[in-house]
Parts: structure tokens; sequence; C-alpha cells
């Protein structure tokens, strides 16, 4: 490949030069440079254009992308096109990722390498969520970007570990390698990365759309949360050697999801997969339904795999059900423990936990200081998951008086002790009761 | 790490308190010739790509694959760099220095008895079939069909990718075929630039592979285990050969290495 010099100028389809300035990362398909571009700093994904099956219908593609746009913020889209060289060679500007997010794959191996530029020697740097609402988020804002996509009638291909960074500390996402996403039924030789790509990809006889996309969201999650591969299990591990035969059988033909319920013949394997066997009791069964149902009847039927939405109603579900308790404690509801129908209770401490049901959901919200409500909680006609709609603080005087605070844009009707009800303007807050009753105007929460 | 986020670590039941993904392994194994005719540039070459090679290698594993490194070298004797095959992460390259005889058929027999279950390959989780990277640059001084032979009944080496070079004007590129098995994954080298280049493609090319590629059907077809046997082998040979078709500084070779 016609690997580009440092100082080099590169010219860009719409005129102007990028002066590429280093080697920032390299991949299957070729080198991304730093660059510089009209006096600011871009990234450049320069291609090996060996490595690429259809390289003027791929060029194409990317214009058309550039053209359309980003479907959101969320991603890292490609931006200017350079002009070929003489050997048809050729790249595109995209924003630099900031650095305050990591990539999937640091995360997943809960380090990162970081090279001392000096002495050449690498030291692992530990890389870790920092709550468990910022991992809950960075799925939501997974889930999300890939519905956006979806909608826009795209499809991203080769869906795999390497195409996210996250920030640990608030679960921000960005999407990045997008320059195999095509419209839905174009595809350009692109096949993906074993483990995630979907079975009827492995096997030969489907390519690359929205259907495997789901397919391998799925995988995206699953590994995410439950730090192992889906697939993986006692009966992978008796083979010992993976070749391309065990492969396509274990991926593909006979693929058996290692919590198969009705075939417990691949199940993960103590000193191996311990993280799966110890993260797979912690979730409720809403979450680990999605994953049996992805993973079983979505293996066979692309059909059946479970959508976008629901995935991010499933999730917006978990983390409204997360508790966090001044003892340290953070978990969902299912391993706190319920103290009585509407109550919850820390195993470690006893400290309890009222709820507060609302009327467009049927599971009870855990209320203690600093968790929040959103948008899309108390709006029917919302999708907002991340906008701030409400927050309970606790009492300045009094920290074990908490109080709810509106912080949206609208009024709440809020009933009292004295069984009248006030309005509650935004900024305001009021006093949490037994009793209490909120009108958000489509939506009613209670504690009773 | 606050006090805080030490009582949660320590809490067995937290979502967030994950060690690394169970990865699989891939184990590449380089048989170097260290005879008394690589001293020199030969060697001297040998020694800096393989130093700078270790960093482009760590990146290709991703979060899938534990890439382990074990340097078998041969002249008169055969020698282990480590005792063990050592993850690309933390692995630390000996500069190798040259003398003595070919004994290459010796090397075969070492490398059969160490590429085993209960030896080299004996992570606990799933293994790669292991790429092997034979490079030399003469001809065998022992009986090499004897340990070549130990070799093929090896099942790790029958389903491992096998790849060699040939350095310099004695190496023998039909013997080379016959270690590998397909002439695709058998590279010349006959001056220093081609030495470091041929290295680089032959050991990235191979760990991708070794480490990432599936058989992807061409058309809409099931595949079958038939059309899969050996995939890695043949993409191996395709890509080294379209990548060393490239080569384009083709001025003539240095004779006095
Ligand atoms: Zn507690």
């Amino acid at each position: 490949m016609v690997e580009l010099k440092i100082g080099q100028q590169i010219e860009m389809e719409f005129g102007g030069k990028a002066k590429v300035l280093k080697i920032i990362g390299s991949g299957g398909q070729g080198i991304v440079y730093l660059v510089e571009f009209n006096r600011m700093k871009w990234a450049l994904k320069w291609y090996d254009i060996d490595k690429i099956k259809h390289p003027k219908e791929f060029r194409r593609n990317i214009q058309n992308n550039i053209a359309d746009g980003a479907p959101s913020n969320r991603f890292l889209w490609p931006k200017y096109l350079t002009k070929e060289l003489s050997d048809g060679s050729f790249g595109y500007l995209m924003e630099l990722k900031p650095d305050n997010f990591d990539s999937f794959v640091d995360i997943l191996n809960t380090y990162k390498l970081v090279v001392d530029p000096f002495t050449g020697y690498a030291e692992k740097k530990p890389v870790r969520f920092s709550s468990l609402y910022a991992m809950v988020t960075a799925v939501i804002n997974i889930v999300n970007a890939f519905r956006q996509l979806h909608r826009d009638g795209k499809s991203y291909q080769d869906l795999n570990d390497g195409g996210f960074f996250i920030n640990v500390d608030t679960g921000a996402v960005l999407v990045c390698d997008c320059d195999n996403i095509a419209p839905e039924g174009s595809n350009f030789g692109i096949g993906g990365k074993p483990g995630y790509m979907a079975p009827e990809i492995v096997r030969g006889i489907a390519k690359p759309d929205v259907q495997t996309d789901k397919y391998s969201l799925a995988v995206v999650l699953f590994r995410l949360l439950f730090r192992g591969d889906p697939m993986e299990g006692e009966r992978v591990v008796k083979d010992v050697c993976l070749t391309e035969t065990s492969e396509l059988k274990h991926y593909g033909q006979n693929a058996l999801f290692v919590y198969d319920p009705y075939d417990a013949s691949n199940r993960p394997v103590m000193g191996i997969h311990d993280n799966v066997i110890k993260f797979w009791r912690l979730y409720p069964d809403y979450i680990k339904d999605a994953f049996i149902r992805s993973f079983t009847v979505g293996l066979e039927d692309p059909n059946k795999r479970i959508i976008e939405n629901e995935w991010q109603q499933l999730f917006i579900r978990l983390r409204a059900e997360i508790i966090k308790c001044d003892c340290g404690r953070t978990n969902f509801t299912t391993m706190f423990g319920k103290n009585d129908e509407s109550t919850y209770k820390c195993p470690k401490c006893g400290s309890i936990f009222p709820t507060i049901s609302f009327s467009n959901h049927d599971f009870r919200f855990p209320l203690y200081a600093g968790r929040k409500f959103f948008d899309c909680e108390i709006d029917m006609d919302s999708n907002e998951f991340l906008n701030v709609a409400g927050e309970i603080v606790a009492n300045k005087n009094n920290p074990s008086i908490l109080g709810i605070r509106n912080c949206s844009e609208k009024n709440w009707k809020v009933k009292m002790p004295d069984g009248k009800y006030y309005n509650v303007p935004s900024g305001k807050g009021f006093q949490i009761w037994d009793g209490l009753e909120i009108d958000f105007g489509n939506v009613t929460a209670k504690i009773d | 790490m606050n006090e805080n986020a030490k009582d949660i670590n320590s809490d067995a039941d937290d979502p967030l308190n994950a060690s690394g993904v169970s990865k699989k392994s891939l184990v590449i194994f380089f048989v170097i010739d260290t005879s008394a005719s690589m001293k020199g540039k030969k060697i001297g070459e040998l020694n800096t790509v393989m130093e700078e090679l270790i960093p482009e290698i760590r990146k290709v594993g991703g979060a899938d694959t534990d890439i382990k490194l074990a340097v078998l070298t041969f002249s008169t004797e055969t020698k282990w760099m480590y005792s063990f095959p050592v993850s690309v992460e933390s692995f630390e390259w000996i500069r190798l220095n040259a003398s003595g005889v070919t004994s290459m058929g010796k090397a075969f027999e070492e490398l059969s008895e160490k590429m085993s279950r209960n030896s080299f390959l004996n992570s606990p989780s799933l293994s790669f079939a292991p790429v092997i990277f034979l490079m030399t640059d003469g001809y065998p001084s022992d009986d090499y069909k004897k340990g070549l032979k130990m070799l093929q009944s090896n099942s790790w080496y029958k389903f491992g990718m096998k790849t060699a070079l040939g350095i310099g004007n004695d190496a023998d590129d039909d013997m080379l075929k016959e270690f590998t098995g397909s002439a695709d994954t058998v590279v010349h080298a006959y001056t220093g630039g081609q030495l470091a280049k041929m290295i680089r493609i032959v050991a990235v090319t191979a760990s991708q592979i070794g480490s990432k590629s599936m058989t992807l059907a061409e058309e809409n077809k099931e595949l079958t285990e038939n059309d899969v046997f050996a995939s890695k082998q043949k993409l191996l040979g395709q890509q080294i050969q379209e990548l060393v078709s490239k080569d384009d500084d083709d001025f003539s070779f240095d004779t006095g290495w």
C-alpha cells in the first residue's frame, strides 16, 4: 500500500491541502493519520486500496454519506474526501476523537496500553466505567445511535468492538469507522468480525444488512454487560483449537447461546468465562429474556431479533432501577431485595428505599438522593432519554428528608399532605411524603 | 483510587467489577536460522525489524485475541528465546547472535515437541491454530526430512498457518515449500530492505488472519467444511503474494551481505 510520509501534502477533493503530521492508528482497511487542514487538526483515514474490493463504488458511497450527513452527533462521520492519487488510493477526513473517550476494546480489556514515547515501554492503565449509571447510559446511547442509523435507511455492516469510543464517566458514545455504512441492500465486500457476525453471514447465505446489524448489536451489548462471548461455552472450548471448521460450526451452522434455556450443553465454563457466570445472575429477567430471544429464536430468524427501540425501552427501565446506597452499594433493584410491596432494602446496611409508581410504567422507581428522572419517563410524547426532568434532592437542613426538584420546563401539579394540589413550576421542589401524587401532564405518578 | 471505589471493588455483586474478557490465544512461532552465515547484516537487520514489529503486532489482537510469541533459534543447537510463549504486550526482543551450522531438522523436532497441549499450547481457553514462520538463509546441515515428518504428524502444525522466508542466494525455496505445504506462503529476500519488508508483511498479515479473518462466501451459497478447510492458509498465500508483488524497490540486490 502507499503509506503517506510525515509532512506530505494531500490534495482535498474540493481544494486545499491536508498536511500529514503523524500516524495515530491502523486497521484492516488502512492507516489513520493526524493531519492539518484549514488550520484545524483532523483524522485522515487513508485506504489500503488493495484491500477494498470495489474502490470506485466504495468511494462513491463515502461521497454519498458525506452529502447525507451523520444521523446524529453520536457518529465520527466522514467529512471531506481527498483527491485520488495516481494509483487510485484516497482517504477521507473526520473529526478527531476527544481525549476523554476510550475505545470499546480497552473497556473490554479493562485496561489500555500507554506507551512511553521515550522509552517505548508499554504501561497498563485501568479503564472502567466510573458508575453503573454511566455504563447503562452507554448502552442506551449505543442502541439509540443504531436506531437513528437504521431510520436513515442505512446499515453499519461490520459492527464490532472496534466501532465505538465511550466516555466511561458519562456514558457518552461515539460511533467510529463509519466508512462501510451503506444504504440498505448494498454491500461493498465487507464481511465482519468473527464472533460479531450474524450466523447467516458466517454460513455464507446472507450479506450484511440491517437485520444482521441487529444481531451484531446484541453481541456488542452482551459483551459490554456480561464481558464475554454469547456463543463461547463448554461445547466450543472442548474443541481446544479453533480451526476454520470449528468457527463455521460454532458461529454459524450450530451456534448455541451459552444460556439457551432448552439446551445446557454450551454453558459458560468456570475458570474461563467467570465474568459471564457472575454477571448473568445480577440482571433482571426482562434483560436476560431479551438476550435469550436474540440468541435463540433470533439466531435462526432475523425477523425475530430485538428491534433497537425495544432495547432502548428495556435499558431505560434498567437505568431507572439502579439504586445507589450511601453505604457504597450500587446495583439493580433485583440485587437489593424487597422490604415490602413498595420499598427496597439494602442487603449490606439495611437502608430502606421508598418507590414511586408512574401511570405509564408497570414497575416502581426507587427513590434516593441524587436519582434523576428524564423527559421520556414523565412525558408520553418524549423520546429524550438524556434530558433531566426531575431530581431527588436531600433537604439542606435535614438530609434524611427527601424532596423532588422540577428540572423540566413544564409546570407540575403536586398533591401536598393537606390534600390540595399545588403548582410546582420549573426550578422549584417539594417534599416526598406517603400519599404524594404528581401530575406531569399526560403522565401521573404517586407514592402509595 | 479513593476509599469509596475500593469498597465497591470488594463487592462480589458489583456489575462493574469485571475482569478482562476471556481471550482466544494465538501463538506465533518464529523459527529463526542463527547459523554462522547469518552473521553481520542479515542478523542485524532481522533483530532490528523484530524489535520494531512487536508494537505493530500488539495492535492486532484487540479485545478478542491474546497474541503470544515463541521464538526458536537454531544453529548447531536449538534454543528458545523464552521458555514459554510470551504475550506480545510484554514481549521484549533479545537480540540474536549468529554462529554454528544449520540444524534445521533438530529445530523441527524441537518445535513439534513443544507444539502440544501439554507444553506451549496449554492455554485453558480457546486457541487459534498457530502461525509458524520459518526464516533461513541456507540449506539444512542435518537430516531435515526426519524432523519435518515428525512435524507433519502434529495436528497443530496441520491446522496452523505455515509461512517461510528465504534469505539471500543460498536459501532453497523448494525445501521451504516442503515446510509450508504451499508455494504462495514462501517469500524471498535478497537485500536488507527486502528482509525487513518481508518479515513485516508476513508477520503482520499472518497475525491479522490468524486472529480475525473468517472465510466469506463469494456468492450466496451455504459454506461447507470443505470450503473453509485450510482457508486461512490460502488467504495468507493470496495476501502475501499481492503485497509482495507491490514491492517497488526493485533495484539490484546487495551481494555483499
Ligand atoms: Zn446500603
